[in-house]
């Protein structure tokens, strides 16, 4: 009940502050963050451990990671960057299966879930798309809705998650750029751009840190309608051009639900009846003998259904400005002849050319130049175009 | 020591007055002048001073002439035919006294049959002075005397009979069993059952006392000359009640057999230190040993070790579910209108239960039946009125209190935007009719409602109320048997309006209502036994939740869970035993029984699996009425009392009590969204067992009380919530919660000194309480299914409440409070998943928050004691928190910009000063 303490604090007089309660240390446990799907690919799983303090998270390196199903298919896993583990082979979730995730530690502690089935693979996303709107606050932007439906009514426990591609375009790109000349001139000189670098227009992608969770126990039918996965500001620079998210609905156990929903409970994002009872989540994954270190995280198994929409600003904004880009674009004079100033900015890439001023005998006088990211969008972005873009 | 100086200079007026030489002389003359100007005029020319009462000297006007006479002779003509009497002290000053001189003719009243007339209108009767002079110790100028009859010359009668009713001061109720004793002496009689009462007393001067439980003791000076009739009219005096020593309370503490109970009267509490102007009686509770809350602001008891819903709230037999205004920090009830609360935290009577730890009897006073009179106090942030209306004299009488914020009006005159739109308010209103239809029958009624209301954000507005209606017959069927027939009702709801415009807009609601017809007989069987019994029958009601679409865009759902019912019945009967008048028992049994009643769908699970929606078989369903489940049992209230020694007691009691109704709270405190559960098919009702043994002394003439007491409580299918249980509108709620047990045990020591110009009391209470969830299934333990500290787990606790009278009219009070933190589940760490940070939560309740401790003072002006005045004035001038200890109420965390941030809140983390006014009349 922060809020209604709030309400009396404010009345009495302010008393709420920031404290730093004084925690003891204990030992670190294993996180487990391991997504078993329908979809025939290398999976992953990513260990870590739990820090304290504003320590670094630490990654779990060197452990064997496997995953069994019931006829005693072993699926080994490989570490391929500190903390991640790849599934040797492609493999997806069958139905009528159970997987059960093994782990082995570096020193030795084993850890297993409990056997977890793939949930129906009936649900299918029927529609995603994009629509103006205004949310309960008030901010005016684009939301993403996502509609589904599973006529056999089992799947009823939906996560969704999603990745973002959207188009850039450098607002002060020329076809021209700024190289440093030698160190011992101190001057810069004006060159064309490379045609086959592509500076102008990229693609940036950028995956969800967070997830939205509805179920349809309480609705008629096994109907996710109209459900808002993401809300993009209007102001934010990403949906200036072209903007695409690409939805992932991942159908889940009853158990993983749970989990995530506490999970989500935690994360800070209160609601006036959201006074949950705090302590730690128990997951699936226990520790082989029984011992008494909790391991945080779910084996997930989950059957995914994704679907991708796109959308151009001036389809919903016509004739209205485009939002403020990442940066202001201030434009800044330098001599054009020995200017040690521009010369390091050009050395070290900082800037981009803009334009030129010339005197009136049309002799160059002076550079000038843009913050780098305003011309050339590859600081942003990806200059090659994704496989599934479409304009 | 005025009394003891007044009793030998009148000693010593006797012994000198015969024997007085004085020489001086003096010359003087006066004509028709008043004695009272004689005694100037003497005055002026001889330097002495005379002291005496002006009343005495009368308006005879007298002559005479005196030339160089001695001082002595003047006065003894200046007092010939009077009752005055005159002693020379020194060459300065002359005390005149008025005593001896027997007049011939009476005043007419003595020719009645039946008087009695206080000193003040009688100038007529003395008697001898040796009456005075035997009773030495007893001649306090404050005792008032009374005459009785007319002395006969000749009629050599030694005993006279003195009789008369006892009644009331202020409901004028007759008083049973009051004893009437002769001070000094071994007679005494008792009223009978219409106050009535009969005397034989010697002739001349008896001290007369009354002497009764509760009663004021009254004393009157009663000098017999004739038969005669003289009415008691003791009662309650606020202005006196701190003075009035009611003896035989004295010895309650040694004496009671029941244990862990704690009394507070209302008028005992004035001096206490206040936190906004209010005197509250339930916030002195919780300075005694054995009762807390979570903290400031909390709402919600724990006694001894139990649960903020394991107590029986009863304000006049009605049960309040929610006594707390504002979060806690001001208690739901009218300082003026509550009478006393009796808080049994150990033995519980049989004729109470429903509730595993303890019951708070609080009381209304009955409206005056004498006289129109009131009450109204002034604070910073409520104000209180109550009014008496007495409807037909001496039989009955209405009593109205009203009491309310301006907290709207302050929110309204602040700049802030937010903080104008918010609102934040209560009231409680209470009425209170009683009747003495006759000697044998009396009713009352009671009716009660208050309401709070605020804003939690700028776009909602929480409320909530206590509806509360009781009626009472109390009727004498004999000597020997009386019943006792009640019925109540009460109501507590809360709902959430919230209304921000958007397609989010909803209205919530939640509702209790329970009903409750009471039969409780009382038998005395022989000198030892007094017996107790009756049966009770409660119904509930419970609508658990509702949420309603508001507006037309709005896209809530609407969703109303179904309604609950059931019945809880009871059969009591306890017997009060004096077996010598050394032991003594207090053995109650009572049978509760709970049916769950339909029309409803309950939801059956897998036998032997945890509950869940995987786990669920079928949804059975249950017609109106019909029983879904029934629960019940015996429950044994047995406790006793052994004398070691007349001041010095030992008792013990076993209990078991059994709890059909829970709270759903994830919150430590009692917060205004908790709801209240029936036991149905899946939530079983709690239980309980408590033994205890308690040591009582009383010592320097019972001016000190002492005592030790320890118990050790163990109870079953304590509720408690799985991580992360959201319980507000959940149609599956037995999902989410888990039922555990509970283990409490404690020692309570409390020194008491009750009398004095220091008075007050320190408590100390060393006491645990731990919960343990175990299951083989990991998602239904916490904490590997060990013990771990309830919520409410405060080890040390230390109360110390003290006044001191400067004057009559002035005193200081003191308390200071210091507890241990209570436990909390801090994040202990961060962890990512999924690119995002969650905190790491340590196991349930493995940390405290920083411990409590405050000093509050506060100085009390009584207002002046004339008699005829208006109204009886109080200020009150306290400083809550005079350290500005910053105390943590609770402790939450917030993740923000994707880290984790720890926040304390407090709710009076600096001294708050506050005045109130408060006045009587």
């Amino acid at each position: 009940m922060i809020f209604t303490l709030f309400g009396v604090c404010i009345i009495l007089g302010g008393c709420i502050e920031p404290f730093s309660p004084e925690i003891p240390p204990s030992d670190s446990l294993l996180v487990v963050d391991a997504t078993l799907t329908n979809e025939l690919k290398n999976h992953e799983v990513f260990l870590s451990r739990s820090t304290q303090g504003d320590n670094e998270p630490k990654v779990e390196s060197n452990a064997a990671v496997r995953i069994v199903d019931d006829n005693q298919q072993q699926y080994p896993f490989t570490e391929t960057d500190a903390g991640t583990y790849v599934s040797d082979v492609m493999f997806g979730a069958q139905p009528n299966q159970s997987y059960r995730l093994l782990i082995t530690t570096a020193d030795g502690r084993e850890y297993a879930s409990s056997p977890t089935e793939l949930p129906p693979l009936t649900a299918e996303i029927t529609d995603v798309y994009a629509e103006r709107t205004t949310t309960d606050s008030g901010l005016d932007g684009m939301g993403i809705f996502v509609n589904s439906f599973d006529p056999t009514g089992n799947s009823i426990y939906y996560k969704y998650e999603y990745e973002a591609t959207y188009k850039i375009i450098a607002p002060k790109w020329s076809s021209s750029q700024l190289v440093a000349n030698s160190d011992e001139s101190q001057t810069v000189r004006v060159v064309g751009r490379d045609p086959d670098n592509e500076e102008r227009t990229c693609y940036a992608t950028e995956k969800s840190n967070t997830f939205s969770l509805t179920n349809t126990s309480r609705v008629g039918e096994d109907r996710v309608s109209d459900f808002n996965v993401r809300f993009i500001n209007r102001d934010n620079y990403i949906i200036s051009h072209r903007y695409s998210l690409l939805v992932k609905q991942f159908v889940l156990s009853r158990q993983a639900f749970e989990f995530y929903e506490t999970l989500q409970d935690f994360s800070g994002v209160e609601s006036l009846f959201s006074d949950s009872q705090p302590g730690f989540i128990v997951g699936n994954i226990f520790p082989e003998d029984n011992g008494e270190d909790q391991v945080v995280g779910i084996f997930e198994v989950s059957s995914v259904s994704e679907k991708r929409v796109f959308f151009n600003y001036s389809d919903f904004f016509p004739g209205e400005d485009l939002p403020p880009f990442v940066d202001d674009c201030g434009q800044v004079t330098f001599p054009s002849g020995f200017s040690p100033i521009l010369h390091d900015l050009v050395k070290t890439n900082r800037v981009s050319y803009s334009d030129e001023i010339r005197n009136e005998l049309g002799a160059l006088e002076a550079y000038i130049v843009v913050p780098r990211v305003c011309g050339d969008c590859t600081v942003l972005g990806s200059n090659v175009i994704p496989d599934f873009w479409e304009e | 020591m005025r009394f003891f100086f007044f009793s030998i200079w009148l000693f010593l007026s006797f012994q000198w007055s015969v024997a007085q030489t004085d020489t001086t002389q003096i010359n003087l003359v006066f004509t028709n002048a008043t004695r009272l100007e004689v005694l100037e005029k003497i005055e002026e020319i001889s330097g002495y001073h005379f002291y005496f009462v002006e009343q005495w000297l009368g308006n005879d006007l007298i002559s005479g002439t005196y030339q160089n006479s001695s001082l002595n002779t003047v006065l003894q003509d200046v007092f010939k035919e009077t009752i005055i009497n005159f002693f020379i002290l020194d060459n300065r000053t002359i005390i005149l006294t008025r005593n001896t001189i027997i007049r011939d003719e009476l005043h007419p009243s003595f020719y009645e049959t039946t008087t009695s007339i206080p000193e003040d209108t009688t100038e007529i009767t003395e008697t001898p002075s040796y009456f005075y002079l035997e009773e030495k110790q007893d001649t306090r100028p404050d005792i008032e005397t009374v005459r009785i009859g007319r002395e006969r010359k000749n009629i050599g009668r030694r005993t006279y009979t003195l009789s008369g009713h006892v009644k009331d001061k202020t409901t004028g109720k007759p008083i049973q069993n009051l004893a009437i004793v002769v001070k000094g002496g071994s007679k005494g009689v008792s009223t009978d059952a219409n106050g009535f009462y009969e005397i034989v007393l010697p002739t001349g001067v008896n001290i007369l006392q009354t002497k009764g439980i509760g009663i004021e003791t009254l004393e009157k000076r009663v000098i017999m000359y004739n038969n005669g009739q003289l009415d008691f009219n003791p009662g309650e005096s606020a202005e006196q009640l701190d003075e009035v020593v009611v003896e035989s309370n004295r010895l309650r503490n040694v004496e009671k057999v029941v244990t862990g109970v704690v009394e507070i009267d209302i008028a005992e509490i004035k001096t206490i230190p206040l936190v906004l102007g209010e005197r509250d009686i339930l916030k002195t509770a919780i300075t005694l040993p054995g009762i807390t809350n979570a903290g400031e602001g909390a709402a919600g008891y724990n006694v001894r070790g139990g649960g903020t819903d394991q107590n029986l709230i009863l304000l006049d037999n009605a049960v309040l579910y929610n006594p707390a205004h504002f979060f806690g920090i001001f208690s739901a009830l009218n300082p003026f209108t509550t009478g006393a609360i009796t808080i049994y935290k150990g033995s519980i009577p049989a004729e109470y239960g429903g509730r595993l730890s303890s019951v708070f009897d609080i009381t209304t006073k009955d409206a005056n039946t004498q006289k129109f009179s009131g009450e109204a106090s002034l604070g910073p942030v409520t104000s209180n009125l109550v009014l008496e209306v007495p409807l037909v004299k001496d039989k009955s009488g209405i009593m109205v209190g009203g009491r309310t914020t301006y907290s709207n009006w302050i929110l309204r005159s602040l700049d802030d935007e937010s903080l104008k739109n918010s609102q934040a308010s209560f009231y409680d209103v209470v009425a209170k009719y009683n009747d003495r239809i006759n000697e044998r029958n009396n009713i009352s009624a009671t009716a009660y409602f208050s309401r709070d209301a605020f804003s939690i954000t700028s776009d909602s507005i929480f409320s909530y109320s206590n509806r509360l209606l009781s009626l009472k017959w109390n009727h004498q069927i004999n000597e020997k048997n009386s019943a006792n027939v009640s019925l109540s009702n009460s109501e507590y709801g809360f709902g959430i309006d919230f209304e921000a415009n958007s397609n989010r807009d909803f209205d919530l609601g939640y509702r209790i209502n329970e009903t409750e017809l009471k039969l409780n007989m009382l038998k005395l069987l022989g000198k030892s036994h007094k017996i107790n019994y009756g049966l009770s029958s409660k119904l509930y009601l419970v609508d658990p939740g509702d949420i309603e679409p508001v507006g037309s865009q709005s896209i809530i759902e609407p969703l109303s869970l179904q309604r609950e019912k059931g019945l809880e019945s009871a059969l009591f009967i306890s017997d009060n035993f004096t077996v010598s008048p050394k032991l003594s028992f207090d053995i109650g049994l009572r049978y509760s029984f709970y049916a769950a009643l339909g029309a409803s769908s309950q939801k059956i699970y897998e036998a032997g699996l945890p509950k869940s929606e995987g786990t669920l078989v079928e949804i059975r369903e249950f017609g109106n009425n019909e029983i879904i489940e029934t629960y019940g049992g015996p429950e044994a209230r047995i406790s006793g009392r052994y004398f070691l020694t007349p001041d010095f007691s030992i008792k013990a009691s076993y209990n078991n009590t059994l709890q059909y109704i829970h709270t759903l709270s994830s919150n430590t405190t009692v917060s205004p969204t908790d709801t209240w559960k029936l036991s149905d098919i899946n939530i079983e009702p709690q239980r309980a067992n408590q033994v205890s043994l308690g040591l009582f002394k009383n010592f320097d003439d019972n001016r000190y009380e002492l005592s030790l007491e320890s118990y050790y409580k163990r109870s079953k299918n304590i509720l408690d919530y799985k991580v992360g249980a959201q319980l507000l509108l959940n149609e599956s709620i037995e999902t989410e919660v888990l039922q555990g047990e509970g283990k409490a045990y404690g020692v309570e020591f409390l020194l008491k000194k009750k009398e004095g110009r220091l008075n007050g009391w320190l408590g100390y209470t060393y006491s645990r309480s731990f919960i343990r969830l175990d299951s083989e299934f990991p998602e239904e333990r916490i904490n590997n299914g060990e013990y771990f500290p309830a919520n409410f787990d405060k080890p040390h606790d230390i109360s110390l409440v003290t006044n001191y009278k400067l004057t009559k009219r002035f005193s200081f009070s003191a308390n200071f409070v210091y507890q241990t933190g209570r436990p909390v589940t801090f994040p202990i760490g961060s962890y990512f998943l999924d690119g995002a940070e969650y905190a790491l939560f340590s196991e349930r309740n493995k940390f405290r928050i920083p411990d409590f401790y405050r000093l509050d003072l506060s100085f009390n002006v009584e207002g002046n004691h004339k008699i005829k005045k208006f109204a009886h004035s109080f200020w009150n001038i306290s400083v809550y928190n005079v350290l500005g200890r910053n105390n943590p109420f609770s402790v939450f965390f917030v993740t923000e910009d994707g880290s984790l941030q720890a926040f304390k809140s407090s709710i009076f983390a600096i001294p708050v000063p506050t005045i109130t006014y408060n006045f009587k009349f």
